[in-house]
C-alpha cells in the first residue's frame, strides 16, 4: 500500500494561511522521495471551496471536515477531527506535518501523545533518507532503517542544527516554522479527490470555549508583510527605546516595529511584536536590528530578510556575524541621526 | 477575584532548570553543551508560570511545584520555595536520561497523579516552553495524557467558582476562552511578571536547607519506582524520537560591512550610500 503523507491545511476565517501551501511544497518534495501520496486536511466551516487550492499546490487528495463547530481553531474538536480520521484510515501515514503555528504547536503535541509518537517541533528543513542506529543502552531499537523522516531543527542554546528521527513508529510527525519551505508553483489543471469527513464531537471535545476573538490586524499585517521592519532588543536599555524605533518605523512607507525576545520578556512591548524562535519569522526587504545581539533565537526569525543592517555598541556582537551592514556605535545618536539624513534627502529629493 | 470555596483548590506548577545560555561556561568547542559544567538557572518562562500558579493563592490554592532532573534541580524548587510555593515535588532518576517530550510528558504525567493522591487536581501551569528545548510540546502532551482541557499561550486568567476564563495570544491578537477546571495553562512570556521573592519564603528556605526533617516534609524527592512510573516508557526507551545528529550553524553572510570608530554622521552616510533606505520612504 502508497505511503500517505499528511498536512494539516491551515485556514483562519476561511483564508488559507500561507503555512498551508508551504507544507504542501514540503510535503511534495518528501512524497516524491517516498512515492507517496501527499494528503491535506481541511477542517473548518464553509472552506470546502478551498480543498482545490490545495490540489492545485499539489495536494493528491484533500480530507475536508466542514461543521459549525470548527469555525474557529479549537484544540479539542480539531483533535477530535484528526483523531476520527486517523482511526479510519487503513494503515498510519508515514509522516504528518503541521505549521509552528499558535494552533499547530498547540494541535500536535496533544495528537502526537495521543498516537505516543515522535513529534519534532520547529523543523527548519526536512527530508527523506536512511539511518542506521545501534545503542548498547537500547538494543530493541538498533537496526537498520530506510525512508525515515529527518526533522531538522536549530538546537538553540547550543547554536547547531539537530536532525532528529524516530524511525520506529509511523506517523513520524513534526510542525515546521512558517516561511522557511517554499510553496509549489500553483498547476490550475490538477485534479484531486476530495473526501468530506463526518464529525462526530463528543461533550468532552466541548469543554473549552471561545468567548472572543480579537485581532489587531494592523500589527499583524504590517509585521509580516511590511517592507521594512525595524527591531529593538535588549541593547535599547529601556522600554522608552521602541518610541525612537518607532520614529524611525515612521519614516518608511510599509513599515512595522519588532523585537527581539529579551525585549518583550522585560515588558518592554508586547508579545504580538516578538520575531524568532517563539515570535513570526519573517523576510522583509530591509531590516534594522537596533541593540540586538542576534542569537541564534532571533536569527532564525529574520534572517531570510533582503537586507539587514546592524546597529550595536558592541562590535563582537553575533549579529555583525550575519548582517550585509552595521553601524558600531550608540543607538542613541545612530538612529536621530539616520532619521535626519533620511528626512533631508527627501526633501531635496522633491 | 471571587472564587466560592466549596474546596480547597489544588495547583501545580512544572518548572525546569536549564543551562544559563548567557554564560559561556560548560559550552563544548563543537557547540554542544556540558550541563554539568554549564551555570545552570530557572527556565526563564517558567517564571511567568510560577507567577500564575502563585496568583492562584489569592483563591486559597495549595501551590505545589514540580520539576524533573539531576539532583541540583533542587535549586529550581528552592527557589519556588522563596517565591511563595508551599510544596515540591523532586523527580530524579537515572533511567530518565535522554527523555524526548513524549517519555517526558509521561514522566511528570505519573509524577503530577502521585503529587495529587489524596487531593485534587484543579490546575496545572507550564511554561510556554524551555529555552534548552524550545518545543513548546511538554503541556499539550501531559494535558493530553491527564485527559484535560488546555489553553496553551496563556498571558492572563481569571477563575470564578470553578470557571476559568483566560487569554490566549494568537497569530495578530488574541482569544478570550473560558473553560472548567480541571484545566493545563501554558503561560507565555507577555503574561504578568515574576514577584520578588517574599520574605517569609526567603526566610522558609533558609530553615529547609538547614534542617533535613523539615526539608523532607516539604520537599519530596521521589524515582520513577516510588511514583509506580514504568520504566520503560521513560529516557531513551521511552522516547520514539532521538537526536541522530548535530552540526555547528555555519556563519551566513559573514561579510558584513561595518561602519566603526567615525563620526556617526559620517557612519550613516556611509550607510546611506551603501543601502538606499531613502527610497523606501513615505513621501510626507
Amino acid at each position: 500500500m502508497r505511503h500517505k503523507i499528511l498536512v494539516h491545511a491551515e485556514q483562519i476565517d476561511g483564508e488559507l494561511q500561507p503555512i498551508a501551501l508551504e507544507l504542501l511544497g514540503a510535503g511534495r518534495m518528501l512524497a516524491d522521495k517516498l512515492g507517496a501520496d501527499l494528503e491535506a486536511v481541511l477542517l473548518g466551516h464553509n472552506i470546502s471551496h478551498l480543498a482545490q487550492t490545495l490540489i492545485h499546490y499539489s495536494a493528491d487528495c484533500v480530507y475536508v471536515a466542514d461543521h459549525p463547530e470548527l469555525a474557529q481553531y479549537r484544540t479539542l474538536p480539531y483533535r477530535r477531527a484528526w483523531v476520527d480520521l486517523l482511526n479510519h484510515l487503513p494503515q498510519p501515514p508515514h509522516t504528518i506535518l503541521f505549521g509552528s503555528t499558535t494552533s499547530g504547536r498547540d494541535l500536535a503535541p496533544r495528537l502526537a501523545a495521543y498516537l505516543e509518537t515522535g513529534l519534532t517541533a520547529d523543523c527548519t528543513s526536512l527530508d527523506i533518507g536512511p539511518f542506521e542506529y545501534s545503542n548498547s543502552k537500547d538494543q530493541s531499537k538498533s537496526g537498520t532503517f530506510h525512508d525515515c523522516l529527518y526533522a531538522i531543527r536549530p538546537s538553540f542554546g547550543e547554536s547547531l542544527r539537530a536532525r532528529i528521527l524516530g524511525p520506529w513508529k509511523n506517523p513520524q510527525m513534526a510542525t515546521v516554522r512558517p516561511g522557511v519551505m517554499q510553496a509549489v508553483q500553483p498547476d490550475y489543471s490538477r485534479t484531486g479527490r476530495v473526501i468530506p469527513l463526518a464529525v462526530n464531537l463528543q461533550e468532552s471535545d466541548r469543554l473549552v470555549q471561545i468567548q472572543e476573538i480579537v485581532r489587531n490586524v494592523t500589527s499583524q499585517v504590517q509585521l509580516s508583510k511590511a517592507e521594512v521592519i525595524v527591531a529593538g532588543g535588549y541593547g535599547l536599555g529601556a522600554p522608552d527605546g521602541f518610541q525612537l524605533l518607532r520614529d524611525l518605523a515612521n519614516c518608511f512607507a510599509n513599515s512595522a516595529v519588532g523585537a527581539s525576545r529579551k525585549a518583550v520578556d522585560a515588558g518592554w512591548i508586547s508579545y504580538a511584536h516578538q520575531v524568532g524562535q517563539t515570535g513570526k519569522t519573517v523576510r522583509p526587504k530591509v531590516y534594522i536590528a537596533c541593540g540586538i545581539s542576534g542569537a541564534i533565537q532571533h536569527r532564525v526569525g529574520m534572517d531570510k530578510s533582503g537586507t539587514i543592517i546592524a546597529i550595536n555598541k558592541d562590535s563582537s556582537a553575533p549579529i555583525f556575524k550575519f548582517a550585509h551592514y552595521g553601524i558600531v556605535g550608540d543607538l542613541y545618536q545612530v538612529i536621530p541621526e539616520l532619521i535626519r539624513q533620511m528626512r533631508s534627502s527627501l526633501r531635496q529629493a522633491a | 477575584m471571587d472564587r466560592l470555596l466549596s474546596r480547597p483548590l489544588n495547583c501545580y506548577v512544572l518548572i525546569k532548570q536549564v543551562p544559563d545560555q548567557s554564560s559561556k561556561a560548560g559550552v563544548n568547542p563543537d557547540g554542544t553543551i556540558d550541563r554539568a559544567k554549564a551555570k545552570r538557572m530557572l527556565n526563564p518562562f517558567d517564571r511567568y508560570a510560577l507567577q500564575a500558579a502563585l496568583q492562584t493563592k489569592q483563591y486559597g490554592a495549595v501551590v505545589t511545584a514540580i520539576t524533573m532532573g539531576p539532583p541540583p534541580a533542587i535549586e529550581v524548587l528552592y527557589e519556588a520555595i522563596a517565591h511563595g510555593v508551599d510544596r515540591a515535588i523532586l523527580l530524579t532518576d537515572r533511567r530518565l536520561a535522554a527523555s524526548d517530550t513524549l517519555a517526558t510528558a509521561y514522566a511528570l504525567y505519573k509524577t503530577l497523579r502521585w503529587a495529587s493522591q489524596g487531593r485534587s487536581l484543579d490546575l496545572v501551569f507550564c511554561g510556554l516552553q524551555t529555552t534548552d528545548g524550545d518545543t513548546a510540546q511538554v503541556g499539550p502532551q501531559l494535558a493530553e495524557r491527564l485527559g484535560i482541557p488546555q489553553i496553551t499561550y496563556c498571558e492572563s486568567f481569571t477563575l470564578q467558582g470553578n470557571t476559568i476564563t483566560a487569554k490566549r495570544v494568537i497569530e495578530g491578537g488574541v482569544q478570550i476562552l473560558q473553560t472548567q477546571i480541571p484545566a493545563l495553562l501554558t503561560i507565555t512570556n507577555s503574561a504578568q511578571r515574576l514577584a520578588y521573592k517574599t520574605l517569609r519564603g526567603a526566610q522558609r528556605v533558609q530553615q529547609l536547607q538547614r534542617d533535613e526533617q523539615a526539608r523532607s516534609q516539604v520537599i519530596h524527592t521521589v524515582s520513577l519506582d516510588d511514583i509506580g512510573a514504568d520504566p520503560e516508557r521513560c529516557g531513551l526507551k521511552g522516547s520514539p524520537t532521538i537526536v541522530a545528529a548535530t552540526e555547528k550553524i555555519g556563519e551566513i553572510g559573514g561579510n558584513c560591512q561595518v561602519f566603526q570608530g567615525k563620526a556617526v554622521g559620517v557612519m550613516v552616510q556611509q550607510l546611506l550610500q551603501e543601502v538606499p533606505l531613502a527610497k523606501l520612504q513615505e513621501a510626507k
